[in-house]
């Protein structure tokens, strides 16, 4: 004999709570499977009820019965009868109920007349549920703005609030029955979805499955965490080069993988899976995880960094990684004012991969501030009032050779990007920098929850930068940089003028940072702000920025001789 | 703690299928988990609720395994202090104290401290502790309960300890001072009443002439009653083949004051034993005074007849043991000699005695949890209550009987429905259920 298909139990005593609550029986995270996966996290798209058809979640609005809603009516198709005998309800209610389920049975009309209760927006309210009309098109805007019931019966259920009183007049046959009860809720008291719902009942009525549907829907329609554009699959396991990052339409329909990328999403797409082709062919659609499609087993990288040795330690590691954000600042703003102007460039392309690249390269720029202040945030919190504010910047700074480089005036060459992309990366192993401050926070009595968030914060944008060098590095790759990079730029000689603004204006932003630092939140925010108010002002950092570059010198940064701004060396065993 | 296994009969049933007012129910009969089944047509499908129990039947990382033998920490003591009583009850298993002659005088200080130090010493001190005190009736050595109180107490609360403490009297004896002692410290307080005067005149006499038991009963133990402090107080009855009128004793004793009522059935070492025919009538008798008490507490009331709440609220927390009680496990009682023994009932029996002043002996007591494991009592192999009852009393084995075993199924199928039908009308009832510790339940 063969155990029935389904069979649910519910669990009556702590014993049998138990099984459907521990670890190995519930929902956990895993690699791959993203929260949003969940019909209750809905609310995360963009635009809620594409993973299912909200309408059903009326369906079961009032106690032990099911129904079928239209415009003007409200049909009973089914009485839960189980649950109304488990709920042990008086004889005369329960009777009511089980004349319902007779009579459905007998294909008898079994419909909900009325409806009283609060509507929301339109009060409380004994609703004639085949009178509910749509404001007519012929209708005046003063009548319009005068409606005083909901239009339609799905709009009147879906008005009714969770758990108020409302109570149903039920037409079955020549009789009329009236039952009273508690609006049901959507969620059980776990966050899951309440158990009245059967399995699939939200999802049915959708026309198709959800890849068919967003096919040709623009990609700004879709939430973020359904790919439509992904990296392609690798040939291989090794490091993809730069044609491999450009995203590419997920369902082309080539599925083949060949020695050469398809064909970028942003140029000439490839064609893709027409509608019906993909009902037929899901399968072939790949896993996307960290933006590339995925056709070998995932591992998911381990955390293993070793915590630093000491406090002492720790604060230099921690005073150099101001440094090192400091000395990001000075050769990412370098690296941005050496492109062109986009202004001087002939519309097209290129001009438009120009005016992408300056603008998140200053946008990286910032970050990096908000880093610095991050850093700081942290120092101020292990050193009470002992704290100094950490502007030194960085003697040196990491390559992509792995070698630690003096910091420097740099162009937006190819070899900056993947330097770039080195100093990003970096931040990321296990044996970097941030990683071995985070394992240390994280051990007791060393920092606090708000200084471990701090320093995680800095690690994933570092891993939003390293990404977006990633694109940068794909924008560029079809040009010559002569023709984006202005040319011949020199060294500038100490007595110019504009570099000697220049100098005074970065002064002058580390000075209005210590300040803001050494007050501490608030009252250091106005200098804070007023920093950061000189580094995007036309007139300010910017302009005298300009003016090095039009004066053909590269953007460089003097050495200070302040014992607050001077360099510092990195750790001994960084 | 050691592991051993010790695996159950292949053919134990893994569920049993019951209907309460609310439809049908499945008991999972490793660690007692209850769930609702859907209305189906047919009652029972054997091989539908086997697959389910076998589906279910795995033991969670923080649940003890039930095949599995293991050696807990001694966590309750207690000691017999006395070794007469001033009662004759014509049932008594410790022929008042003196245990047919093999336990002819009380126990003196060294003795106590000496025990008490060892269990404080040897405890889990995450778990509570608790200090029995027994006998014949404790009380007629009531100096030496006051000095093991006042030492462990102070003892306890040197090295943080959760120490509680029990004491099974016939309430005759206590003194002011005694109530005091019982009221400022967590006392679990067991006073042995039969029910009514009649009855319990009977069962119970003085032994010095005088006959009326049960009015010094009442006289010593309503201050107690009236004021309780930190001791709970709890009236435990014996029901003989003579005295099955449950109801009424139960009233009787109601009407003293009493919150805390169990029944305990007289099973083997007396002529008003429970006998074959017996039993049906004390089943209806339980049953009966349990629906009173369910009707009680569906109104909002709490359930005096501790048989009853106790089940209920292990039935709730999934309280599934192979062992009956603690015995030879986390509990052992002390001899006025020294000796320790696996139960207060057994002092003097050979097979009993697992360790002296000085040690346990780890053999012996291994043998014994071996031989009292529910898996190892054949009777139990085909009983879906095995994880419930346990096998029963281990003092009673030998009265075992198909009778007696089918009021403990019949009882148990009561307390399930019950619990089921009293958890859907007032979920409130169980919100503050915790699993316990099996205490000892002294005759």
């Amino acid at each position: 004999m063969s155990l029935p298909d389904i069979i649910k139990l519910i669990p009556r005593n702590a014993a049998a709570l138990r099984r459907t609550q521990t670890a190995d029986s519930a929902i956990t995270p895993v690699a791959g499977n993203p929260v949003s996966t969940r019909l209750e996290s809905g609310v995360g798209n963009c635009y809620p009820g594409l993973e299912a058809d909200l309408r059903n979640l009326e369906r079961r609005f009032f106690p032990f019965l099911e129904v079928d809603i239209a415009n003007t009516e409200i049909r009973i198709v089914a009485v839960d009868s189980t649950a109304v005998t488990a709920a042990a309800l008086p004889d005369a209610v329960a009777q009511k109920y089980r004349d319902l389920a007779l009579g459905i049975s007998q294909n008898q009309p079994c419909i909900i007349s009325r409806i009283n209760g609060n509507f929301g927006p339109f009060g409380n309210h004994d609703l004639n549920i085949a009178q509910l009309r749509r404001p007519s098109a012929t209708s005046t805007s003063t009548s319009a703005s005068t409606s005083t019931a909901p239009p339609d019966a799905w709009t009147a259920v879906r008005l009714l609030p969770e758990n108020t009183a409302i109570s149903l007049t039920i037409r079955l046959g020549t009789r009329s029955i009236s039952l009273e009860g508690r609006r049901s809720t959507y969620l059980s008291g776990t966050g899951s979805l309440a158990a009245m719902f059967e399995p699939g009942e939200l999802t049915q009525s959708l026309c198709s499955p959800w890849t068919h549907d967003f096919r040709d829907c623009g990609c700004f329609y879709w939430a973020s965490n359904h790919p439509d554009i992904a990296q392609p699959p690798t040939p291989d396991a090794s490091e993809p080069g730069v044609p491999w990052l450009a995203a590419v339409p997920w369902e082309r329909l080539d599925r083949s993988i060949g020695s050469t990328p398809p064909s970028p999403a942003n140029t000439t797409p490839p064609e893709e899976l027409g509608h019906y082709a993909i009902n037929h062919q899901w399968q072939s659609l790949n896993f996307v995880l960290e933006g590339r499609e995925t056709i070998r087993p995932y591992k998911p990288g381990k955390f293993t960094a070793v915590p630093l040795a000491s406090r002492e330690e720790l604060q230099l590691y921690l005073r150099y990684a101001a440094g090192l954000e400091l000395a990001a600042i000075q050769e990412y703003l370098s690296a941005a004012y050496s492109l062109r102007s986009p202004a001087s460039l002939a519309a097209g392309s290129l001009r438009n991969r120009v005016a992408a690249s300056f603008a998140e390269l200053m946008r990286i720029a910032y970050g990096e501030m908000r880093h610095l202040r991050a850093v700081n945030n942290v120092l101020q919190s292990l050193n009470g009032p002992a704290y100094t504010p950490a502007l030194q910047v960085a003697k040196t700074i990491p390559d992509a050779a792995g070698n630690q480089s003096p910091v420097r005036a740099r162009i937006l060459d190819r070899q900056a990007i993947l330097d770039f992309l080195a100093l990003e990366q970096s931040n990321q192993s296990a044996d970097a920098l941030y990683a071995r401050i985070y394992a240390t926070l994280r051990q007791p009595g060393f920092g606090s929850d708000a200084d471990c968030q701090s320093i995680r914060y800095i690690m994933a944008e570092g891993q939003d930068h390293f990404e977006t060098f990633e694109n940068m590095q794909v924008w560029l790759q079809g040009f010559q940089p002569s023709q984006y990079l202005h040319q011949n730029l020199v060294q500038a000689p100490a007595g110019n003028s504009a570099y000697k603004a220049l100098q005074t204006a970065y002064r002058n932003l580390l000075e209005k940072l210590y300040a803001g630092y050494q007050a501490g939140m608030p009252q250091g925010a106005v200098d804070i702000n007023s920093a950061r108010s000189d580094m995007v002002a036309a007139n300010g950092f910017g302009s005298a920025a300009r003016a090095v570059i039009n004066a053909g010198f590269l953007l460089s940064f003097d050495t200070i001789s302040d014992t607050r701004f001077t360099s510092v060396e990195p750790p001994p065993r960084l | 703690m050691s592991l051993l296994p010790l695996p159950s009969a292949a053919q134990a049933p893994g569920s049993y299928r019951f209907r309460s007012s609310l439809g049908q129910h499945l008991l999972v009969v490793q660690h007692s988990q209850i769930y609702d089944l859907p209305e189906q047509e047919t009652d029972a499908d054997i091989s539908l609720d086997h697959a389910l129990s076998q589906m279910l039947a795995r033991t969670l990382d923080n649940e003890v395994s039930l095949d599995t033998l293991s050696l807990p920490t001694v966590q309750s003591l207690s000691l017999n202090v006395s070794s007469s009583c001033n009662l004759g009850c014509s049932y008594c298993y410790a022929s008042q104290g003196n245990f047919e002659g093999k336990q002819s005088k009380g126990m003196d200080w060294e003795q106590a401290r000496s025990s008490i130090d060892r269990l404080l010493a040897g405890a889990n001190p995450q778990a509570p502790l608790t200090l029995g005190f027994i006998g014949g009736e404790p009380f007629v050595n009531r100096a030496l309960i006051h000095q093991c109180v006042h030492y462990s107490a102070q003892l306890a609360q040197q090295r943080q300890l959760d120490l509680r403490y029990s004491v099974t009297t016939n309430g005759t004896l206590l003194r002011p001072e005694d109530h005091e002692l019982l009221r400022r410290h967590r006392f679990a307080v067991t006073v042995s009443i039969d029910g009514g005067s009649v009855v319990h005149n009977r069962q119970r006499p003085m032994l010095n002439g005088k006959r009326d038991s049960f009015a010094a009963v009442i006289e010593h133990c309503q201050p107690l009653l009236d004021q309780p402090g930190m001791c709970k107080l709890a009236a435990r009855a014996t029901a003989n083949s003579l005295s099955l009128d449950l109801g009424q004793q139960f009233d009787a004793i109601a009407a003293l004051g009493f919150q805390d009522i169990g029944f305990s059935p007289l099973r083997s070492g007396s002529a008003l034993a429970l006998q074959e025919q017996d039993w049906p009538v004390y089943e209806q008798a339980m049953i009966s005074l349990a629906s009173r008490e369910l009707q009680r507490a569906l109104q909002g009331q709490q359930i005096r007849q501790s048989n009853f709440a106790t089940a209920l609220k292990q039935l709730h927390v999934g309280a599934s043991s192979p062992y009956p009680c603690g015995a030879g496990g986390g509990y052992f009682s002390v001899a006025s000699d020294g000796d320790w023994y696996a139960c207060h009932r057994a002092i003097g029996n050979h097979d009993y005695r697992l360790g002296d002043r000085h040690t346990l002996d780890a053999p012996k007591r291994l043998h014994f949890l071996q031989e009292r494991h529910v898996h190892a009592q054949t009777d139990c192999h085909t009983c879906w209550a095995r994880y419930l009852c346990s096998g029963g009393c281990h003092q009673e084995k030998a009265s075992r009987s198909e009778a007696s075993c089918d009021y403990i199924r019949h009882w148990l199928t009561f307390c399930l429905q019950s619990y089921c039908e009293l958890s859907q009308a007032r979920p409130d009832y169980f919100t503050h259920c915790r699993p316990s510790p099996r205490a000892s339940n002294p005759a």
